[in-house]
């Protein structure tokens, strides 16, 4: 008992120790869920953030040549380690400000009881939920990430433009796909189409016949999935194909993954078109995407563009704010408001040029312009998708 | 500065603390006192945490409530949602020994789970109830955790006591009789299928005030809140180290072990950067780790039941 006390006493003295930081960095946190239920998209989502803090700190650095500090926590994608990490990063860390967390509970729990409490400015990349919105967060709680709103109802009015007015919408049942089926639902039955047939499912089960063919009964050829195309997503795609089930398949941006082309082969995936976010300014997206790949990152990759945008905002509103914590999230709203000299991904060095000087400037990002509402969403840009080769070819922009 | 920032964490903790403490203690009068294998506790605390939060939220579209009540009410209606809950959960699963009753709990606290991730009307699903009160919320950041703190404190404090004093009572000597031998308990003449009923479902009742203190701390509560590995089997770990048996054991399980937890990632944010994200899945295992080390070597947890005589049980326990 008494050697497990001193071994306690050891560890808290130590963590006291060492959290005591150098002074001369600008600590930022990076919350993400790298344990738990989106473990696998986690790591790409955190490497792309580090992009750009690499980038800030190899063009000049922040404020006075200061070095960015990434400081990253597992929020492991539930309110308990969302809050715990937060908390961390605030107090222990003293970050002027967070990028993350990345699933929407934690998002809701941590600027709750955190980072709204704390004036913390938060951007989660991929907290989708429309929950996000309706925060009571003094302008704190931003997202890089469009509301689950804007893409269900993009992705309907795009399908009752090309003649498809009969569907079966099949959703995996956590706040991303509830949110676009819902969105999606009211918006195609709103203006005259169809839904045939309405269901979510749980993710990670062997088989989604019985589901399948529940939904197929309405009479509907063509399948709604918003799911994740590298988990139950590409199950219920396999089975629905090799059933029969339906004969056209349509996809939220979580079907956008390469596992299906790899596993089902481009040519069964024919008649499998899928919407996902695109960047406005492609040589953006382009830019973000050579520097990716050159650390050995996929620009591909789920959020990996929009926790890029995130890291990189935050770095320019903490340098047009000198480091003040509390006008971080003013600042934020001043780099990109739809005016000034336009800042592309990585274009640390010219920014910080344009700063000091005091030029407006206004951050063009991989993932999109990011000019905020009034809620600090951001509306998205999408594209219809198709599969062409071992990949995915743009079909048509939706609006 | 630094020391105002480690005082806010350690208040941060100390409430996270005291609302496993007292999923802790719920779990310890059903398994350490009474041998209940309670696998769901994710579930009343589900029960809990949504309770509280629908009857004290302000008025929602699209779903039961709010009822925008004061918050004990909100705290009293989940002990009892959760005991009306592990009522007829107990009448049926409580026929069950052991590792049947185990999984027969899973079940039901993935059918709780499932029933609160689906249900629009009820729970909002899964986009969860937010808006939810938090007394003495509206003060500055250190205040309000401070307040949050003495509340949640306070709150485990009197649960402590009472369960402390129904453990010390006849009530707790007939429980242990029947958890150790039931046939002899049977032939003393006690109502076996009875008294494991209240013991499961006073235990599940703490644990709904566990998820109410919760719900209200976070002003938010979604379904990824109760996922089992976090609500049901963390606690788990808690008490089987701690000690089960032993309500201070419980609490110390807690202690040590979300310390541990939430310690763990400052001491592995000292590696490399390249090791920065693996360093993460240290912490699960080092959990994984405490509890195989505990249980070879203690397994009777850190502070074992006391046994013997009350007259001894009350000489060791000074």
């Amino acid at each position: 008992m008494n050697k497990f006390r001193t071994a306690l006493a050891a560890t808290l003295l130590g963590a006291t120790a060492m959290a005591a930081p150098a002074q001369a960095d600008v600590k930022i946190g990076l919350l993400g869920g790298v344990s738990g239920p989106i473990a696998a998209m986690a790591p790409a989502m955190i490497d792309s953030a580090r992009l750009a803090v690499q980038q800030v700190n190899d063009n000049g650095g922040i404020l006075d040549g200061e070095k960015l500090v990434a400081v990253i926590g597992d929020s492991a994608c539930n309110p308990q380690n969302g809050t715990d990490a937060a908390t961390k990063a605030v107090n222990i860390e003293n970050v002027v400000g967070i990028v993350g967390p990345h699933c929407s509970g934690s998002v809701l729990a941590a600027a709750n009881s955190v980072t709204i409490p704390a004036g913390v400015t938060i951007i989660s990349p991929s907290g989708t939920s429309p929950e996000i919105s309706g925060l009571n967060d003094n302008d704190t709680v931003f997202r890089t990430v469009p509301s689950d709103d804007f893409q269900g109802r993009a992705l309907a009015r795009t399908l009752l433009l090309r003649d498809t007015a009969k569907v079966a919408v099949a959703y995996l049942n956590n706040d991303y796909g509830k949110g676009l089926a819902e969105s999606f639902r009211d918006e195609f039955e709103g203006n005259g189409g169809e839904i045939a047939g309405f269901a979510a499912h749980e993710g990670e089960k062997a088989s989604y016949r019985s589901n399948l063919a529940e939904l197929a009964s309405g009479g509907a050829d063509t399948l709604v999935i918003f799911d994740y195309g590298d988990g139950s997503g590409l199950t219920m795609l396999r089975q629905a194909l090799e059933n029969g089930f339906f004969t056209n398949f349509v996809g939220g941006d979580g079907m956008k993954s390469d596992a299906p082309i790899k596993e089902l082969g481009a040519e069964n995936l024919t008649t499998f078109l899928s919407s996902a976010p695109v960047g406005e300014k492609s040589d953006s997206l382009e830019m973000f995407g050579k520097a990716f790949a050159e650390i050995g990152g996929d620009p591909a990759a789920i959020f990996a563009t929009t926790s890029y945008d995130a890291a990189f905002m935050l770095a320019l509103a903490i340098e047009k704010a000198g480091g003040d914590k509390a006008k971080v999230s003013a600042s934020l709203r001043e780099i990109s408001n739809g005016e000034g000299e336009p800042i592309r991904a990585g274009e640390w060095a010219k920014a910080k040029e344009l700063i000091a000087a005091g030029t407006a400037i206004d951050y063009k990002g991989a993932a999109g312009d990011h000019n905020f509402d009034d809620k600090g969403d951001v509306p998205g840009t999408y594209a219809l998708f198709k599969v062409s080769g071992d990949n995915f070819e743009v079909v048509t922009e939706i609006q | 500065m630094e020391w105002i920032g480690l005082a806010n964490y350690a208040v941060f903790m100390a409430i996270f603390i005291c609302i496993y403490a007292l999923l802790s203690l719920g779990l310890n009068i059903q398994w350490g006192f009474t041998g209940l294998f309670n696998a769901g506790i994710a579930g009343f605390f589900a029960v809990g945490a949504y309770t509280s939060a629908v009857l004290t939220s302000p008025a929602a579209e699209g779903r039961l409530g709010g009822f925008d009540l004061p918050v004990p009410i909100g705290w009293i209606g989940a002990m009892v949602a959760a005991a009306l809950i592990a009522w007829p959960i107990g009448k049926i699963c409580l026929r069950f020994r052991s590792d049947y009753l185990a999984i027969a709990t899973i079940g039901v606290a993935e059918i709780i789970r499932l029933v609160i991730k689906s249900e629009d009307w009820l729970t909002n699903s899964a986009r969860g109830i937010t808006d939810i009160p938090r007394p003495f919320g509206d003060l500055p950041y250190v205040y309000s955790q401070l307040a949050y703190l003495a509340i949640v404190a306070s709150v485990l404090f009197v649960a402590y006591l009472m369960v402390e004093r129904q453990i010390a009572a006849p009530w707790g000597r007939m429980m242990r009789a029947i958890r150790d031998n039931e046939d002899a308990a049977r032939a003393m003449g006690k109502d076996v299928p009875f008294r494991r009923l209240e013991a499961f479902i006073f235990g599940s009742a703490l644990m709904g005030l566990g998820g109410a203190l919760f719900a209200h701390f976070n002003r938010t509560i979604t379904p990824e809140a109760i996922d089992p590995m976090i609500a049901t089997f963390l606690v788990w770990i808690m008490l089987i180290l701690g000690g089960s048996g032993n309500n201070r054991g419980a609490i110390l399980g807690v202690a040590v072990v979300w310390i541990i937890w939430s310690m763990s990632e400052i001491v592995t944010d000292q590696l490399p950067h390249e090791y920065a994200v693996k360093a993460k899945y240290m912490r699960v295992f080092l959990i994984g780790l405490m509890l195989q080390l505990v249980l070879r070597f203690r397994p009777e947890g850190l502070l074992p039941e006391p046994q013997g005589t009350r007259a001894e049980m009350s000489e060791k326990s000074k």
